[in-house]
């Protein structure tokens, strides 16, 4: 990283910390007794839990009949929540791998937490595909290995096997990833407890010492593993995508799909990780490590995500007439002004339209703005997939089959439970380990500390334009 | 024996003096990686990420071949009128096994070089290294420097405390 | 040496690589067929490729500010001399427009009005695919990059007259103006795109075609870029420029040869895994007529990259950086090649096999298709591909060459005659002294 950092930058640690407060300031959500709202919170979380947990269960004994889905329109709330969470999924790989390949400062602040995200939000993906399968006993098939059928082998040509294959590389990865850059700060935790609970973390921190040679090797598998997860993140979404787009259906078969789902992944994503920063930095009182600067480097990335799925929109619009293929264009006359309007609007208007807010500097800063403006993205998120799963599957080539479709109580109930899921392991997530990358803070504290960097700025002139903090050579 | 240092700037200088001194350092620890300690320490650059190449393109080569041999050997499958052989379709698992072996063949090699697990319980010199301390660290069952002089480098080179602990 | 002089015999050399290029170009003129069919996609060809390079030169300006980086500060002038290339550019284009009026070109097939008659779909396209259109949105857009190409590289020169600590200038109004550009640009790019090289293939769509040629223009603007700074340091400027700096520009180059690839990927194999006749014929014409280019293509711009700069220290040399650099421009532009050529061609047997071509032009059209495809001139009169290689069309001849080099030397001239309008490092950039002592971990 540069050593020199320039006077016009923000400082991304508030409060003139040192190393030491750093390690106690991380550390003590995890160390005190859980409040009142974090009990309150598990206790709303896991049942929601227990209601999904139990859909599912309803699902797997009276079978996939107790779903609305027709003949027609076949994927319905399983693969649009599927895709929805996977796609949120993605911002946390992203934090930590891309914007640390783009040496951005402020990724440090929020990759823990985002990556653990990414770990749960892949979790409740992968649920869907286990049990919209139906017959959820023999989903072992999914996997190659040798049988006594011939062997007869998976369909590797099947864009849905590549998902799993997808899906599951992604969340081992993930999982690595998170959990080595977890080890040297679960060994703080370690050094910092006794009893019991010393013996819990010394398991977890797999005997970290901290050692010149060892920080060496890390940096160095960090660094791999984030070049590695790059294009796997993009590949994720990619192979989501062909799902879809290696069909022949209009309005799925267009050649954008791959970018687009990316770029909308990326953009759900971190529109969950603003809504879980700006809860959790608040509640365990992290506003100095996740500053009101990374929230606004987040609204940015927010903004152009979602200028570029706009953009992506729009091409698809004009490409429909362009292309001159009737079909086309009715798919996305359909979507329109079909009879789920409705969802096309939402999602033109929570993904495209209002994150245009956030050109204003003001508002990119206020927090509860932010918030909102998040939960706005998720549930326009949530349309988009909506919009191109069930509104292009209802009004398809042939008129007599037309259908419509609403989910029963057991689809919403399965959809409430993964956000129980999601929430609970989160909940559970900030007991146990740092929200924050303890030792990727102290690494940036001389660049990025306020007490440091834009000292000069916001003290207006001095002698040397230049803050430096020339590491020595 | 080792000394504790507040900050790691004072750390790098003990370091480089030591080095020009020519005494034999076991160890050094720190909270964070510290950047630009590796050359003063002499530490050769790490190998992890050739390992990684080799352990992907494992990863390549077995995806790659075991789908060309299900379907051109074991098991044919036609779909939507392509070649049996049909390697687009291929590339998207091979890629997936390519990053999947790539990653674990790598995470596991650094855990395995540095004598790390699930349990493994290795000594703590001081339980502020993982907080705010720099740690560099002597070997004296069997140095040839003599204690003191040690001692009196530690306490020179600027550490705020020196102790002794036997592992 | 903060000043760059555009030493005469620098000037010299690249008017004569100019006047080689106009020479190659009279010369396709002269052996070409009736509607000179080589030298009108040749000239797009060359145009498309080099004004795309001040365009992304620009974008990614603006993307850098915008995203608060700090490392390529100290050479940011190359890139805002590349940026005033733009106005060239459209003067380039305005010959192809010219062309288009003035119907001395068949280089689109939506252009001839007796084919968009017969032509369902071009009718269909006509209200998108006209020559009025084309004109007004090429004015218009490059106009408008040119114009904050102007303004961006304003903003920059004035930083420099104020007082050392003042940023309002960086603050108030060029993250401003770099704002607004980027989605400008974000849709006028791919709109260009269409109209330029896309409707080359009249009856053919991709969504992400736009994106993929962006792409292929970003990674052809790095190369350039490293070729400047190598050049330069060279002649003893930008010592300031540290391997760091090109380790930075071979990561992104390694990053977005991957890229470039995956959109290659992901149009290829949609196309292929859906396999309708219609949209397959694109990769059908152009894996099975023009097998060494298509497989080059990828060869060049992803395996050779790829590998070069895996390793850390490639990307830190200026051998190997110069070397993939030259190696990937010029794959670059084969896959511009390969993106013009075939469509153009495709369009000259559509006129003259079916004889849809304006009347008077009819009996030259059948004449000009056995010129062409020489041998294969029976095939062509069915309005059948030709399987033959042709120079010129079927890979690039030394024509084609120097008209490139012509082109590039055209480009080098432009810029660094901008480039010694200016100090080469900005001192007053807010992000200067990061540049200066910018270290890749």
């Amino acid at each position: 990283m540069s050593a020199t950092v320039s006077p016009i930058r923000e400082p991304l640690i508030t409060g003139h910390k040192n190393y030491h407060q750093i390690t106690e300031d991380i550390c003590a959500p995890s160390e005190r007794t859980p409040s009142l709202a974090w009990v309150l919170a598990f206790i709303v979380a896991a049942s929601f839990l227990a209601f999904g947990v139990f859909c599912i269960l309803w699902t797997i004994w009276f079978g996939i009949g107790t779903w609305n889905l027709n003949r027609t329109i076949g994927w319905g709330w399983d693969i649009t929540n599927f895709v929805w969470w996977i796609g949120i999924g993605h911002a946390g790989t992203l934090i930590s791998a891309i914007l640390l390949l783009f040496r951005q400062k402020w990724r440090t602040g929020v990759n823990r937490a985002a990556e653990a995200m990414t770990i749960f939000a892949v979790i409740c993906a992968a649920l869907f595909p286990g049990i919209h399968v139906g017959r959820i006993w023999v989903v072992f098939y999914f996997f190659p290995y040798p049988n006594t059928r011939g062997p007869l082998w998976v369909n590797f040509n099947s864009p849905l096997l590549w998902d799993l294959f997808a899906i599951s590389t992604y969340f081992t990865v993930s999982l690595l990833f998170w959990y080595t850059g977890l080890v040297p700060d679960f060994a703080t935790l370690r050094d910092r407890a006794s009893g019991l609970r010393k013996k819990f973390y010394n398991f977890l921190s797999f005997g970290w010492t901290g050692a010149a040679k060892h920080w060496q090797r890390f940096e160095s598998l960090s660094l791999v593993l984030a070049g590695l997860a790059t294009p796997l993140v993009l590949s994720v979404h990619t192979i989501v995508s062909f799902d879809f787009a290696t069909s022949v259906i209009p309005g799925w078969h267009t050649t954008i799909f791959p970018p687009y789902f990316v770029a909308g992944a990326i953009f759900s994503g971190f529109a969950m990780v603003q809504t879980l920063m700006v809860m959790t930095r608040k509640v365990l009182k992290l506003e100095d490590y996740i500053t009101i600067e990374h929230i606004d480097s987040m609204n940015k990335i927010i903004l152009l995500t979602g200028s570029i799925v706009g953009v992506a929109y729009l091409t698809e619009l004009f490409i429909a007439w362009y292309s001159g293929y009737i079909y086309e264009q009715f798919a996305f006359m359909n979507r329109v002004q079909g009879i789920y309007w409705w969802a096309y609007l939402g999602m033109m208007s929570c993904n495209v339209l209002s994150p245009q807010i956030f050109w204003s500097r003001k508002l990119r800063r206020n927090v509860t703005v932010t918030f909102v403006m998040s939960i706005f993205v998720n549930i326009g998120m949530w349309f988009e997939r909506f919009v191109i799963i069930p509104t292009t599957l209802a009004r398809d080539y042939l008129p007599s089959s037309w259908s419509y479709y609403v989910p029963t109580w057991v689809e919403v109930g399965i959809f409430l439970g993964t956000l129980g899921i999601f929430f609970t392991c989160y909940l559970i997530f900030t007991r146990i380990a740092p929200v924050v990358a303890i030792a990727e803070v102290k690494a940036i504290l001389k660049s990025s500390g306020d007490q440091y960097a834009g000292k000069q700025t916001h003290q207006g002139l001095s002698h040397s334009q230049q803050t430096s903090v020339h590491e020595p050579h | 024996m080792f000394g504790l240092y507040d900050d790691e700037e004072i750390l790098l200088k003990a370091v480089k003096e030591a080095r020009d001194k020519h005494l034999d350092i076991d160890n050094v620890y720190s909270p964070f990686p510290i950047h630009g300690l590796d050359p003063l320490l002499g530490l050769s650059e790490s190998r992890l990420h050739q390992a990684g190449f080799v352990y992907g393109a494992i990863g390549t080569l077995t995806a790659f071949l075991f789908m060309t041999w299900v379907f051109t050997r074991d098991w044919p499958i036609i779909f939507g009128g392509k070649p049996y052989w049909s390697v687009p379709a291929f590339i998207p698992i091979t890629f997936e096994l390519t990053v999947l072996f790539a990653s674990i063949g790598m995470v596991v090699t650094f855990y395995a070089v540095n004598g790390q697990g699930p349990g493994v319980t290795n000594p703590v010199l001081d339980d502020r290294i993982t907080d705010d301390k720099f740690c560099l660290s002597f070997d004296v069952t069997d140095s040839d420097e003599g204690v003191d002089s040690l001692k009196a480098f530690l306490k020179e080179s600027g550490a705020s405390e020196i102790r002794t602990k036997e592992i | 040496m903060n000043q760059f002089t555009f030493e005469n015999r620098e000037r010299t050399i690249l008017i004569a690589f100019m006047i080689l290029g106009v020479v190659c170009l009279g010369v396709t003129y002269l052996v070409d067929d009736a509607y000179h069919t080589r030298f009108w996609s040749n000239f797009l060809h060359n145009s498309v490729f080099v004004t795309g390079i001040g365009f992304l030169a620009l974008f990614f300006l603006c993307a850098s500010i915008i995203a608060f980086s700090g490392w390529h500060v100290v050479f940011k002038r190359v890139w805002e001399a590349y940026s005033q290339f733009i106005i060239v550019g459209l003067g380039l284009m305005i010959v192809v427009v010219a062309g288009l009026w003035m119907h001395s070109h068949h280089l689109y097939h939506w252009a001839d009005p007796t084919a968009v008659e017969s032509d369902p779909i071009l009718k269909h396209k006509s209200s998108f695919l006209n020559p009025m259109t084309y004109t007004l949105m090429t004015i218009l857009i490059v106009g408008v990059w040119y114009f904050f190409a102007r303004k961006i590289r304003s903003l920059s020169l004035e930083e420099e007259e104020v007082s050392k600590f003042d940023f309002e200038i960086h603050k108030k109004k060029t993250r401003v103006w770099a704002a607004i550009f980027l989605p400008l640009a974000g849709f006028s790019s791919a709109a260009v795109i269409w109209q330029w090289v896309m409707s080359v293939d009249a009856h053919w769509y991709s969504t992400l075609f736009a994106w993929y040629c962006t792409i292929s223009w970003f990674v052809t603007m790095l190369c350039v870029t490293v070729l400047t700074l190598i050049y330069l340091k060279g002649k003893g400027y930008y010592e300031q420029v540290t391997p760091d700096h090109l380790h930075d520009l071979g990561k992104y180059i390694f990053g977005f040869s991957i890229f470039w690839t995956y959109l290659w990927f992901s149009q290829y194999m949609l196309i292929w895994y859906g396999n309708i006749g219609e949209e397959t014929i694109y990769f059908k014409m152009r894996r099975e007529d023009y097998p060494v280019i298509f497989y080059a293509n990828l060869v060049i711009n992803f395996v050779l990259p790829f590998f070069i700069l895996l390793r850390n220290d490639t990307k830190r040399k200026t051998g190997s950086m110069a070397f993939i650099s030259v190696v990937l421009i010029l794959g670059h532009w084969l896959d511009y090649f390969l993106m013009i050529k075939p469509g153009v061609m495709h369009t000259l047997h559509e006129m003259s096999g079916h004889g849809h071509s304006s009347a008077d032009h009819a009996e030259e059209a059948h004449h000009t298709a056995a010129d062409v495809s020489g041998h294969a001139g029976d095939a062509a009169a069915h309005g059948d591909q030709v399987a033959e290689a042709l120079v010129g069309f079927t890979y690039p001849g030394l024509l084609e060459l120097g008209t490139f080099l012509g082109f590039a030397a055209l480009f080098a001239y432009i810029f660094l005659n901008h480039l010694s309008k200016a100090p080469l490092v900005p001192e007053r950039d807010p992000y200067i002294d990061e540049s200066l002592h910018h270290h890749v971990v």
